[in-house]
């Protein structure tokens, strides 16, 4: 086995990150804990502790039971359909396919919004369909990026914020400030940065207004916004990501998840960077599942906020 | 040395696809029977399983292991995607049935992989409350907070024995003959 793996060995955190990894699956949570985590250790270690357990998993998986006919057959016809989509997409003319992708994908969007509720995913004979679903779906992440760097679309004006409530006479013990006050407190200090916040073309972000308020020094924030589509949180969430200028793009950081209730009107919520942001370059919301999501497919951005 | 299935099927040789369904059909079968709710998940599971293998067939290095742990770690790590996006439920696989694993033995292991004998090997090495642990986790697919409450064991102890019995098939299937012969 060529020994490319990096020096030192991870701790006791990592391996057990990566063991509950292996063996059962890690919450968003964990996830992104083991994100800050060395990667490269992390990698090389996951990778040893895989093959572990598929060794662990042949040791006890002696006699299998034939695979059914029924399944094998589909199984064939699957890989049939498989390879045969992947030369076809080898093929230049395939050019022509993708805005017929793009095409679909758009009549798909403005037919079905993304928070509807949606049957599970069927991937017994879906699976090539799944694959042009993805390939949409990166047409659509570039289309993404690709206008974010050359020209971010310009922002509806912002919804006139509503001044902080008058405070009501101190009681005998003073609530915790609610996340509008905190944010018209943020506003009050000289770092702080307000960036304006548009929709996106996404059905759901129609009407979408409002701001990112962002102190560099805390590292506290919040977003501010009316008009988000309410979302049901057992279907799908919002997610906020926070573009650094120190890191690479392609790996936003994660500001949190958060619901939008019927009838909401003005909202604002705290922003959670789990990472440090040294230099905020752009906010972004988008709908994830449930909990969110490690790394955003970008499927769905619905909010969007440049600093200038 | 002739290429393997999996090297045949990156190199799109269409005999292989059917020689690969065949050879380890079983396999992907009884390890998605064990690790999925229903039968009808498994069925699913295992046309995601082959799909992945289709994409990751060009990804196999034959210095890394034979084709069938490559195979099997695709399926786990899909299975185990599965498990985590649906409900808490255990899997299908009732507890009353533990008995019914059948371990390789060492002396005839290697008929199905080389992985498979050292880890065999390694398990032997383990209290037979270790090898529980493992077999609960691994090859009946209970969350590690399911072990505990399924052996009345403490968390902590489960976790020591995951992480105790892990790393000793780790080191029993790296070819260092040094690390081999290490500790726990």
């Amino acid at each position: 086995m060529s020994d490319t793996r990096p020096q030192g060995q991870p701790d006791e955190a990592m391996v057990d990150l990566l063991i509950k990894q292996v063996t059962e699956g890690l919450s968003p949570a964990e996830q992104r804990a083991l994100d800050v985590m060395d990667s490269e250790l992390a990698t090389a270690y996951l990778r040893d502790l895989e093959r572990a357990a598929a060794g662990v998993t042949l040791a006890g998986s002696t006699g299998g039971e034939p695979l059914p006919e029924a399944l094998s057959a589909r199984i064939a016809q699957q890989a049939a359909e498989h390879f045969a989509a992947a030369e076809h997409s080898a093929q230049p003319s395939n050019v022509a396919d993708l805005s017929e992708v793009r095409a679909a994908a758009a009549e798909k969007a403005r037919v079905q919004p993304p928070l509807a509720p949606s049957p599970a995913p069927a991937p017994v004979r879906a699976t090539r369909f799944g694959g042009y679903g993805w390939l949409a779906a990166a047409a659509c992440l570039v289309l993404a990026i690709f206008g974010w760097e050359r020209s971010p679309p310009p922002l509806p004006p912002v919804a006139v914020v509503a001044p902080p409530p008058v405070a009501p006479p101190p009681p005998a013990q003073p609530a915790p400030p609610t996340a509008a006050e905190e944010r018209a407190a943020l506003l009050a200090k000289t770092d702080t940065l307000k960036i304006p916040l548009g929709a996106t073309k996404d059905p759901a972000a129609a009407g979408v207004s409002g701001d990112v308020v962002w102190d560099p020094v805390t590292q506290r924030g919040f977003l501010h916004f009316a008009g988000l589509a309410p979302n049901d949180p057992a279907i799908h969430q919002y997610q906020i990501w926070i573009f650094d200028a120190g890191r690479d793009k392609r790996y936003p950081v994660d500001g949190g998840v958060f619901d939008v209730p019927a009838n909401a009107g003005e909202v604002v919520i705290p922003i959670r960077a789990s990472l440090m942001v040294r230099k905020p370059a752009a906010f972004a919301v988008t709908v994830e599942k449930p909990g969110g999501v490690v790394v955003s497919g970008r499927e769905h951005v619905v909010a969007l906020g440049a600093t200038s | 040395m002739s290429p393997s299935v999996l090297q045949r099927i990156a190199s799109g040789d269409p005999a292989a696809v059917r020689e690969c369904i065949d050879q380890y059909g079983p396999l992907v079968w009884s390890i998605a029977r064990r690790l999925s709710r229903t039968p009808a998940d498994a069925e699913d599971a295992t046309q995601e399983i082959f799909l992945d293998i289709w994409r990751s067939a060009s990804r196999f290095d034959a210095s890394q292991g034979s084709d069938k742990v490559f195979i099997a770690m695709i399926a786990r790590r899909r299975l185990i995607d599965r498990l985590r996006k649906t409900s808490a439920e255990p899997p299908m696989d009732p507890v009353e049935a533990l008995e019914t694993i059948a371990w390789a033995d060492p002396g005839t292991a290697c008929e199905t992989s080389i992985e498979a004998e050292q880890a065999t090997r390694a398990l032997a090495e383990l209290r037979p409350e270790q090898r529980q642990v493992l077999e609960l986790g691994l090859l009946h697919g209970l969350s590690q907070t399911e072990i505990a409450a399924r052996l009345s064991m403490p968390l902590g102890t489960v976790k020591s024995f995951m992480r105790r019995g892990l790393i000793k098939v780790r080191e029993f299937m790296n070819v260092d003959a040094e690390r081999v012969s290490a500790r726990i």
